[in-house]
């Protein structure tokens, strides 16, 4: 369960990097499930999944394009109608929604490496 | 080549022309990847072979080049670095300038190494790059704005995620000086703005969405982790500069008397109690803010509490700053300093020269060769209103500001009577925040840096005042040719692979070469050598380039003040800087003749003998 402690980080934006060469090989920080947001110059924030226990987007989502498996939420992007009621339901506003595709994304910890914590050099992230 | 043939690079280089609206997207050539490595080196190439000898810097015939590297937006620490390349209408020579933050990822991401910008537009534009889309929209309700209500309307027209290069009214009047700003950095030193303004281009804007290849996954990703401990362990990268910024070094500048003070009249700065680093960061910096993938985070956010200047702010103030806006107007006013530094991003000037010119303006107002009369107020060295004014005049050419946006030399010039000789600048370009008395490597460095005063070409001064081990004599002669071509060398390839300077820092060359080996995978790099040596032909090729537009060994020399006319206080006391011995030992070292030309067999040897001038 990743948690940001938003006033640490600096917008370095390394784990969108390495989250994007550990799902997709290559280096593409607007494919990353973790997303850094600025607000120039006196904020950064990132915004990433928690995995909660009960969560609040299954819940709003009226189309039964989410559920939890292994332990982290898995979206079926077929199902998927850009309806946006899961990102407004996060009480943690830790849902990205992906430039390429218009769609949420969900973390889905590495397997549990968790590679955004891992290399954070300001430890912003904790699990 | 396309970006499915290459590791590392995006493949393709963009060349726009303003006047017709139209362009190209080509390959990238594969000769020009082995021998020019990207960034500087491609400026350098594409630069000396399209640009005819003699053509107005703010013509519509100069062209400018933004590029990456291999290792920009990589995984690599500090990658987040673009580079420009022109000729400068400051100096009339060479010009590559480097700004950090989030620009150079984007430009790669958006499918290029290169942009290659040509013409003039009828009318004030803005270039939309979306990927391998590109479009000409109309800015004349851009045009006359400040930069960072620019960059708002941009945001607002184009979304958040893009990046931009926005000129102020500094750039759109032509100030010799005007810069470049992407969000809270900039294209700095040597006038790159009224190259856009002069093409009546406003803006850039810059948005992709394709990702960046990696040849060998597993070792690439592996020295990237190293470099981040190595940077983390390294008492500057990983202590200092996180802390205090660029400012860092601020107090042993001071100390060792090459912090310049009053238009390098002095290197005692009497008022060091109040404007420190330390003052800095506890009473301004509010936070830390790092480029594209920098552990370093040196870049602060800087508000003022309290007094006269309250609630100004800057993404800084860096130590040069400091110094153009600080010591050498004589102000101890950090207020002053970081609303100036504010001003200089809105309107768009290069903070360095600005202040540079102003700390002359300010001793020629005491020398009586200024009046109250000719400026419009008193400005005595000290008075931070006057500094403040100054700015304003000098982006919108107001009164004296007009004379002064054309930089120290064409003021000296101008105004005549002796003041040539505290003009302190090198083929035009002002000179920055060290005094080469109290580091004469300094000395050499800016004599020889191929865009004019720089310490970004060759910085010695961390072998002779910051080392803790086998330091250098700071006023010796020896070693100093070496040292100075050295870095100039190796500066070329990191700025080539655009990547921060200071990394130098933190890691090793060895890490840097192997870190491009294993992204690119280019079998013409078998050993790290072969990527140093392109440092060399670069700066070779830089050389010829201002060469052609008639600089030579003459030129290579430094402001009368540093030569003749000691110091009269502190440690720096009584000593003048001995150019010609280290400057006759450059050109050896370098393999130049004795003015300052490269010789046949040394450019045949890094294969420029089809540039020889």
């Amino acid at each position: 369960m990743p948690i940001a402690d938003h006033k640490k980080c600096t917008g370095c934006h390394i784990c969108e990097i390495i989250c994007s060469i550990h799902h997709y090989k290559e280096m593409n920080p607007k494919l990353a499930l973790v997303e850094i947001k600025d607000s120039w110059p006196w904020e950064d924030k990132v915004v990433i999944c928690r995995q909660c226990k009960k969560p609040k987007c299954i819940e709003a989502c009226e189309y039964d394009a989410l559920e939890i498996v292994n332990g982290h939420i898995k979206i079926d992007h077929d199902k998927c109608t850009a309806c946006f009621e899961c990102v407004k339901a996060c009480p943690f506003e830790g849902v990205v929604v992906s430039d390429l595709t218009g769609k949420p994304v969900f973390c889905d910890t590495c397997n549990g490496q968790y590679l955004c914590v891992s290399w954070c050099p300001q430890k912003v992230l904790s699990k | 080549m396309d970006r499915d043939e290459y590791f590392g690079y995006a493949g393709k280089i963009l060349t726009v022309d303003l006047g017709s609206s139209a362009y190209v997207i080509k390959p990238t050539p594969y000769d020009m990847v082995v021998n020019f490595l990207g960034g500087k080196g491609f400026g350098a190439k594409i630069l000396y072979e399209e640009l005819k000898p003699g053509w107005d810097p703010l013509s519509e015939d100069n062209i400018l080049v933004v590029a990456t590297g291999p290792l920009t937006g990589t995984l690599m620490p500090a990658t987040g670095h673009a580079t420009l390349c022109t000729k400068s209408p400051l100096t009339g020579i060479w010009l590559d300038s480097h700004c950090a933050g989030f620009l150079g990822p984007e430009i790669k991401m958006a499918g290029y190494d290169a942009i290659i910008i040509k013409g003039k537009a009828k009318k004030p534009t803005v270039l939309v790059i979306k990927d391998g889309k590109v479009s000409f929209e109309d800015a004349r309700y851009l045009w006359g704005k400040l930069i960072f209500e620019t960059q708002d309307l941009l945001r607002q027209k184009y979304g958040e995620d893009c990046q931009f290069m926005t000129i102020g009214p500094a750039g759109e009047r032509k100030a010799r000086f005007a810069n470049i700003v992407s969000g809270g950095r900039g294209f700095g030193r040597g006038g790159s703005g009224a190259v856009m303004g002069s093409k009546n281009l406003k803006a850039i804007v810059v948005k992709g969405t394709k990702g960046i290849r990696i040849y060998d996954l597993d070792g690439f990703t592996k020295i990237c982790r190293e470099s981040y401990s190595e940077l983390v362990l390294s008492p500057d990268t990983g202590g200092g500069r996180p802390k205090y910024g660029t400012n860092s070094i601020y107090s042993f500048m001071i100390e060792a008397g090459t912090h310049p003070v009053k238009n390098f009249q002095t290197g005692i700065f009497e008022e060091v109690k109040e404007c420190n680093e330390d003052v800095l960061d506890k009473k301004y910096y509010k936070r830390h803010i790092a480029c594209f993938s920098c552990p370093i985070n040196c870049s602060k956010a800087s508000r003022v509490d309290d007094g006269k200047y309250k609630g100004k702010f800057t993404e800084g103030p860096e130590y040069e700053n400091m110094w153009s806006l600080g010591a050498q107007c004589g102000n101890s006013n950090i207020g002053a300093i970081i609303y100036g530094e504010h001003l200089c991003d809105e309107y768009g000037l290069d903070a360095i020269s600005a202040g540079n010119v102003i700390g002359f303006t300010m001793e020629c107002f005491e020398k009586g060769i200024l009046s109250e009369k000719d400026i419009g107020f008193p400005a005595n060295f000290g008075n931070d209103e006057a500094i403040i004014k100054f700015i304003e005049m000098m982006a919108k050419k107001e009164g004296i500001g007009e004379l002064m946006s054309q930089g120290v030399r064409q003021m000296a010039k101008e105004l005549g009577r002796g003041t040539e000789k505290f003009a302190m600048h090198v083929k035009g370009m002002e000179m920055p925040a060290y005094d080469p008395r109290g580091a004469f490597g300094m000395g050499l460095a800016y004599a020889t840096s191929d865009r004019g005063a720089c310490h970004l070409r060759a910085w010695t001064l961390g072998a002779e005042i910051l080392d803790t081990q086998d330091r250098m004599d700071p006023f010796a002669t020896e070693f100093k040719a070496e040292l100075v071509k050295n870095q100039q060398d190796y500066f070329a390839v990191i700025q080539s692979a655009v990547v921060c300077l200071f990394l130098n820092f933190g890691i090793s060359q060895r890490q840097i070469t192997r870190s491009i080996q294993a992204l690119t995978g280019i079998k013409e790099w078998k050993t790290g050598e072969d990527i140093l040596r392109i440092g060399e032909r670069i700066y070779n090729l830089t050389r010829l380039f201002s060469m052609r537009e008639g600089i030579s060994g003459k030129d290579d020399r430094l402001p009368e003040r540093l030569l003749k006319e000691p110091v009269q206080e502190g440690p720096t006391k009584g000593v003048v800087v001995d150019l010609d011995t280290m400057l006759e030992e450059y050109y050896l070292v370098r393999h130049w003749d004795a003015e300052g030309r490269p010789t046949k067999e040394k450019l045949a040897q890094l294969g420029l003998e089809k540039y020889v001038v």
